[in-house]
């Protein structure tokens, strides 16, 4: 009598436990989708401020068809070479900020302003990303996770690389 | 109070539930964060509420709930006086229940008290801001599995010092973004010099029963000081019990100091305004030292013991001077070098006005 409640206590307990470590987990996707939400959200509006950039009288002819290119990449990347795409307009962008003409018209200064602005916030939001993505990742890889197949069918959440330096 | 002009409102005000783990009725670095903090948001337009352990419900400024009586338990080599346990679980689940917030900000959710009350409970965007710096424990193997589920419900983790970011991803193997706490620094620059604090006079503002404030330090190097300067004087000011203190002191030592018990913001700045010199001589545990950057924007020359938190914050010895942490003698000879020459003081004194003046933004 005794070890029968015990073995049901115990089946109670590790039942609860897979239900508490299911909901840890959709929790974990669920922060990686907002997270990525609000990081795509950013990007997009980079490479529209960039193609903004890249159509101004700021932009000689070679620089506005290098951003061109970098914006339209990093708008159609997958999202397995999305964070590549998004270094590579980083890269574009840089090159264009680095060499700037004294006077800027009051236009373009609010475009160069608002982009300073996205990529402090860009910088925040790839940091909250990718510890949401290693976060979920490994607690993936524990053993309990994996034999139940507690993960669904949900897709694993893709890292996003990127250079500190470049953004 | 914060000068509210009338900010306009960008957006539609949010709702922001603010929890503090320790006791609001005693001063310290967190509440002094948490009530700035509170008002910044809320001359913002948006509706904030606190909720804080608390003795005395009545002394509650209007945005902060008491979530009960907190117990003082000791962590991190001082007292802290937090509050967990069942009542005051239903209690924070009652206040989320009824806050409807759009956000929670949560202040050292992986110590034991509400705050990780408040991460267990609450389901929805959530911010986590850690101040305290420690040394890795052993403690923390243990701890470390059981609070990794609580920790990872925060969406962002904030941490208020470099010190502070490295003891996070030492006990938690998480990431945070370094956001310095901030501080109304025209509060500080306003005080007002009064003749009794003057002279040459050693300040320090701190529980100074606490050995890890190190006013010890400081006394042990006043009888250094005093062979060069003989009318040099320590005041300091914060709650505590001094009598035994002063009884254990020599005499010629004891007319030397006086205790000031606790002083009000205004009467901090007056102080600040007046010492001679504001002395830091913490040995450890500080994460940030927010006392450091009050003096800092009262203009107080400062010397400070050479902890992580403070060297970076004095940004190595360029607005204050750094003395090795725990040696009395370094203290004492820097202290001399600064009140026997007068121009030096008052170079300092004037140079300092810098002002951290960095009111952190959710």
């Amino acid at each position: 009598m005794k070890t029968s409640f015990l073995v049901i206590t115990l089946t109670l307990l590790f039942l609860w436990y897979l239900s508490f470590s299911a909901t840890r987990l959709d929790r974990l996707h669920h922060r990686v989708e907002t997270s990525w939400a609000n990081l795509d959200g950013l990007l997009q509006r980079r490479a529209a401020v960039a193609l903004e950039l890249a159509h101004s009288e700021m932009a000689d002819p070679a620089s506005s068809l290098l951003l061109t290119a970098a914006a339209y990449q990093a708008r159609e990347a997958q999202i397995s070479v999305r964070s590549q795409a998004e270094s590579g307009l980083s890269g574009a962008l840089g090159l264009l900020q680095n060499d700037l003409v004294d006077e800027i018209h009051p236009a373009e200064a609010a475009l160069l302003k608002e982009l300073s602005e996205l990529t402090e916030k860009i910088r925040v939001a790839i940091s909250f990303h990718v510890d949401a993505v290693t976060r979920t990742r490994l607690v993936r890889q524990k053993l309990i996770f994996r034999v139940f197949r507690l993960a669904g069918r949900a897709p694993l959440p893709v890292t996003y690389e990127f250079e500190d330096d470049v953004l | 109070m914060p000068t509210s002009k009338n900010v306009p409102m960008k957006s539609k005000g949010l709702k922001i539930g603010i929890v503090c783990p320790y006791g609001w009725d005693v001063p310290g670095g967190v509440q002094a964060h948490i009530a700035d903090l509170s008002e910044y948001l809320i001359s913002h337009g948006h509706v904030v509420s606190v909720l804080a352990p608390a003795v005395d419900e009545s002394a509650l400024p209007s945005y902060v709930v008491s979530a009960g009586k907190p117990i003082a338990i000791p962590y991190n080599g001082a007292v802290a006086r937090v509050l967990f346990g069942p009542i005051a679980f239903s209690r924070v689940r009652q206040w989320i229940t009824q806050g409807e917030f759009d956000i929670l900000h949560l202040h050292e959710p992986a110590i034991p008290s509400i705050s990780l009350l408040a991460c267990w409970a609450a389901e929805g965007p959530m911010v986590g801001t850690f101040h305290a710096a420690s040394k890795k424990q052993k403690a923390i193997y243990a701890i470390g599995p059981m609070l990794e589920p609580v920790i990872e419900k925060l969406s962002a983790r904030i941490a208020v010092s470099e010190a502070a970011r490295t003891t996070l991803t030492d006990h938690l193997e998480t990431d945070a973004i370094v956001i310095p706490n901030g501080i109304y620094a025209s509060r500080f620059s306003d005080g007002v010099a009064r003749s009794e604090w003057s002279g040459d006079t050693l300040g320090f503002i701190g529980r100074f029963e606490e050995p890890r404030k190190g006013l010890s330090i400081l006394l042990a190097a006043l009888p250094i000081i005093v062979k060069s300067v003989p009318n040099a004087r320590i005041i300091v000011a914060g709650p505590g019990e001094s009598e035994g203190l002063l009884k254990a002191m020599d005499p010629a030592v004891r007319q030397r100091i006086t205790f000031l018990g606790r002083l009000t913001e205004e009467e901090k700045a007056d102080f600040l305004a007046s010492v001679s010199l504001y002395v830091a001589p913490n040995t450890g545990g500080e994460s940030f030292g927010i006392i450091l950057a009050e003096a800092m924007a009262a203009g107080a020359p400062t010397i400070a013991s050479d902890i992580p938190a403070f060297v970076s914050l004095l940004g190595a010895g360029k607005f204050g001077s750094v003395f090795n942490s725990e040696d009395p003698r370094h203290l004492a000879s820097i202290a001399i070098d600064l009140l026997k020459n007068d121009s030096n003081l008052f170079g300092l004194r004037n140079g300092n006005g810098r002002g951290t003046r960095c009111a952190s933004r959710l």
